[in-house]
C-alpha cells in the first residue's frame, strides 16, 4: 500500500514539475496545484495505523492515525488559499502585461536590463572623456 | 507565559482587524506601527523571562502536554523574533511616513509578524509550517506592494517558487512524522538517533533546501534578485530584514537540534556551497550600479557567511552563524531603506551600514566577522575565502557610496527628518552592536549552546 501511496505521489510531483517549468502561466498554477497534491497524499500516506475511521465512539481493531489526517485537512485548506492567491497574481501579471506567457516577463526584464547597461555606458565613456 | 501569548495574539488579532481597514490613511499606518511595537515589547517582556532561567514552554488550549500544540520560547527563538520585529517595525515606520500606496500593507505587515513570531516560538513542527506558511503568504502579498509591472513579475517569480520550496518542507515533515511518529521538536530531536541512515539523510536534504530557497543561497538564489530590486525600499528591507531570518533559523533549529547527525555528514557540502555564495554575490554585487542591485547580490553573498558558519558547527560555529544573522539583518534593514533617500544623515547611515557589511571597526559586522575567523581559524582555505568575501564586500559597498553619495548621482525624494530619524536610529544601533557587542555576544554563545547538544 505505501508502494502505492509513494507512486502516486511521486507521478503528482513529477508532473507538476513538469508544469511548473512551463512558460504558460496558468499551467505554472496548475503545476504548484499537483504539488501541493503530492504534499497532501504524502502527508495522508505518513499516517502510523491504517483502520477504522477514528469517530468516537472508536471501534474495535485498528483505527487510522487521526493526527496525519488533521494535517491532511489542514495542508488542503492552506493549499487552497494559496491557490486562490496564485490565480489572482497571474491574473494581475496578465492584466499588466497582456500577455499569459513567462517569456514576456523575461524580455521586459532584459529590455530594462539593457537599457541601464546603455546609460551606465555612456556615462562611463563621458568620464574617460572627461577625464582625458 | 502571558508574554509569549501576547506575542502571538497581538500581532494576529491586531492584524485581521488592520486588513478590514483601508491602510492608506495615516491612523490605519499608525495602528499597524502601535500592533508591532507592541509585539515587540511583549518579545522583550518574553526575552527578559527567558534568558536568566532557560526556556518558557506553554501548551495552546490548556490541553495536556503531548496533546495539545506546545509553543516554546528558548533563547535562539526569542532572538530571532525580536531581530524580525525589530526590523519590520522600522521599516514599517519608514513606509507610514512615506504615505502607504495600498489599502492592505500595515495588516499584511501585522500578519507577518505574527507569522515570523510564531515561527520563532512553536515548538510542534506541523505547527511550524503553518506559521511559515503564514508569513511567506504575507510576503508574497508585500512583494506585490506598489502593483506596477515589474513588482507583479517578480512577486509571481517569488510566489511560485517559494510555494515550491514550502511543498517539499511539508514533504520532510511528513517524512519526519512517519518516522519518528511525533512532531514535537524535543521529541523529534531524541528519536531521531533510531531511524534510518538514509531516510534521514533525505529528509535533511528536504529541510535544506526548503530553507536554502527562502535564505536565496547560491544554487536556489535565481528569484532574489528580480524581487528585491523590483520591490519597494521598505518592502525589501522588510523581505530581507524579516522573511530571510527564517531559512537561517530553520538551518539552524532543523540542521543543529534536530538533525545533529546529517549536520556534520553535511558539513563538506555546507561549507562548499556557502563559499560559492559568498563568492558570487561578492563578484556580481561589484559589478553593480544601482544600490537596491548592489544590495540584492550582496545579500546572496551575505548568507553564504551564515551557511559556512553552520557548516563549521560546533558551539563556536554557531554562535557565529546566530551573531553573523543578527547583524545581516540589522545591516541589509538599514541600507534598503536608505536606497531611496537623500541627505548628509543618509549618507553618514549609508556608511556605517557599508562598514558593517564589510566587517570594518567599530561598526556591528566587526564583531561578526571575528566570530567568523574564530570559528574557521583551523582553515587556511576559509580564512583566505573570507578575506577575499570581505575585500569584495568592501569594495561593492564603497563604490555605491562613491557614486551616490560622493557624486551626488542617486536620485530620490528628500525625505521627512522622521524618516531620517529611523534611519539613524539603526544606523546608531548597528554602531552600538560593534562599540559594546557583549549582549549580542552572550545571547548568540546562550543560544548556540542549546542547539550544540547542551540540553537535548
Amino acid at each position: 500500500m505505501s508502494l502505492v501511496f509513494a507512486l502516486a505521489a511521486a507521478a503528482l510531483f513529477g508532473t507538476g514539475a513538469y508544469l511548473l517549468l512551463d512558460r504558460d502561466l496558468v499551467r505554472v498554477v496548475f503545476g504548484v496545484v499537483l504539488i501541493s497534491q503530492a504534499a497532501v497524499l504524502t502527508l495522508v500516506a505518513s499516517g502510523l495505523t491504517r483502520g477504522a475511521a477514528p469517530i468516537y465512539p472508536l471501534s474495535e481493531g485498528t483505527v487510522s492515525d487521526p493526527l496525519s489526517q488533521a494535517m491532511a485537512l489542514t495542508a488542503i485548506v492552506i493549499g487552497l488559499a494559496v491557490t486562490a492567491l496564485l490565480l489572482v497574481l497571474v491574473l494581475r501579471v496578465v492584466q499588466a502585461y497582456r500577455s499569459p506567457e513567462l517569456a514576456e516577463l523575461a524580455a521586459y526584464e532584459a529590455e530594462r536590463e539593457a537599457r541601464l547597461e546603455r546609460v551606465h555606458d555612456r556615462e562611463h565613456a563621458e568620464e574617460e572623456a572627461a577625464a582625458r | 507565559m502571558t508574554a509569549l501569548a501576547l506575542s502571538l495574539v497581538v500581532p494576529w488579532g491586531a492584524g485581521l482587524v488592520l486588513t478590514l481597514l483601508d491602510g492608506r490613511r495615516p491612523l490605519v499606518g499608525w495602528l499597524a506601527v502601535a500592533a508591532l511595537a507592541a509585539n515587540l515589547v511583549a518579545l522583550v517582556a518574553l526575552a527578559a523571562s527567558v534568558l536568566p532561567d532557560g526556556s518558557v514552554t506553554a501548551t495552546t488550549g490548556n490541553w495536556p502536554a503531548g496533546v495539545g500544540i506546545a509553543l516554546r520560547a528558548d533563547a535562539l527563538g526569542v532572538l530571532f523574533a525580536l531581530l524580525s520585529s525589530l526590523a519590520l517595525l522600522a521599516s514599517t515606520v519608514h513606509e507610514v511616513l512615506e504615505g502607504v500606496r495600498e489599502r492592505t500593507f500595515p495588516g499584511v505587515v501585522v500578519l507577518l509578524a505574527a507569522g515570523l513570531t510564531g515561527v520563532f516560538l512553536t515548538g510542534d513542527l506541523f505547527n511550524f509550517y503553518v506559521f511559515f506558511e503564514l508569513a511567506m503568504t504575507a510576503g508574497y502579498l508585500l512583494a506585490t506592494y506598489g502593483g506596477g509591472r515589474r513588482e507583479l513579475g517578480a512577486a509571481l517569480v517569488f510566489t511560485t517558487v517559494n510555494l515550491l520550496g514550502t511543498f517539499i518542507f511539508l514533504l520532510s515533515v511528513a517524512g519526519v512524522y512517519h518516522v519518528t511518529g511525533t512532531l514535537e521538536m524535543s521529541g523529534i530531536a531524541a528519536r531521531m538517533d533510531d531511524v534510518d541512515a538514509n531516510a534521514a539523510l533525505m529528509l535533511a536534504v528536504g529541510f535544506f533546501v526548503a530553507f536554502s530557497v527562502k535564505l536565496g543561497l547560491f544554487p536556489f538564489h535565481f528569484w532574489l534578485p528580480t524581487v528585491y530590486t523590483g520591490a519597494r525600499p521598505a518592502v525589501a528591507a522588510i523581505l530581507s530584514g524579516g522573511l530571510a531570518n527564517i531559512g537561517a533559523y530553520g538551518l539552524l533549529r532543523f540542521g543543529g537540534e534536530l538533525l545533529p547527525e546529517e549536520l556534520d555528514l553535511a558539513a563538506g557540502a555546507l561549507i562548499a556551497i556557502g563559499s560559492a555564495s559568498i563568492l558570487y554575490g561578492g563578484v556580481l554585487a561589484v559589478s553593480r550600479r544601482s544600490a537596491s542591485e548592489m544590495l540584492a547580490y550582496s545579500a546572496i553573498g551575505q548568507v553564504g557567511y551564515v551557511l559556512v558558519a553552520i557548516g563549521v558547527g560546533g558551539p563556536v560555529g554557531f554562535a557565529a552563524a546566530i551573531l553573523y544573522t543578527v547583524v545581516n539583518a540589522l545591516n541589509k534593514t538599514l541600507l534598503f531603506l536608505t536606497a531611496q533617500m537623500r541627505g548628509a544623515i543618509v549618507g553618514a547611515a549609508f556608511a556605517l551600514g557599508a562598514l558593517s557589511v564589510a566587517g570594518v571597526p567599530p561598526a556591528a559586522g566587526f564583531v561578526g566577522k571575528l566570530e567568523l575567523f574564530r570559528a574557521t581559524a583551523d582553515s587556511p582555505a576559509l580564512l583566505a575565502l573570507l578575506l577575499l568575501g570581505s575585500a569584495l564586500s568592501f569594495v561593492y559597498a564603497f563604490q555605491t557610496y562613491q557614486y551616490d553619495f560622493w557624486r551626488g548621482e542617486r536620485r530620490g525624494r528628500h525625505s521627512t527628518v522622521v524618516q531620517q530619524g529611523v534611519i539613524a536610529a539603526l544606523a546608531l544601533l548597528v554602531l552600538a552592536a560593534g562599540v559594546w557587542p557583549e549582549p549580542l555576544l552572550a545571547l548568540s554563545n546562550d543560544a548556540a549552546e542549546l542547539l550544540a547538544g547542551g540540553d537535548r
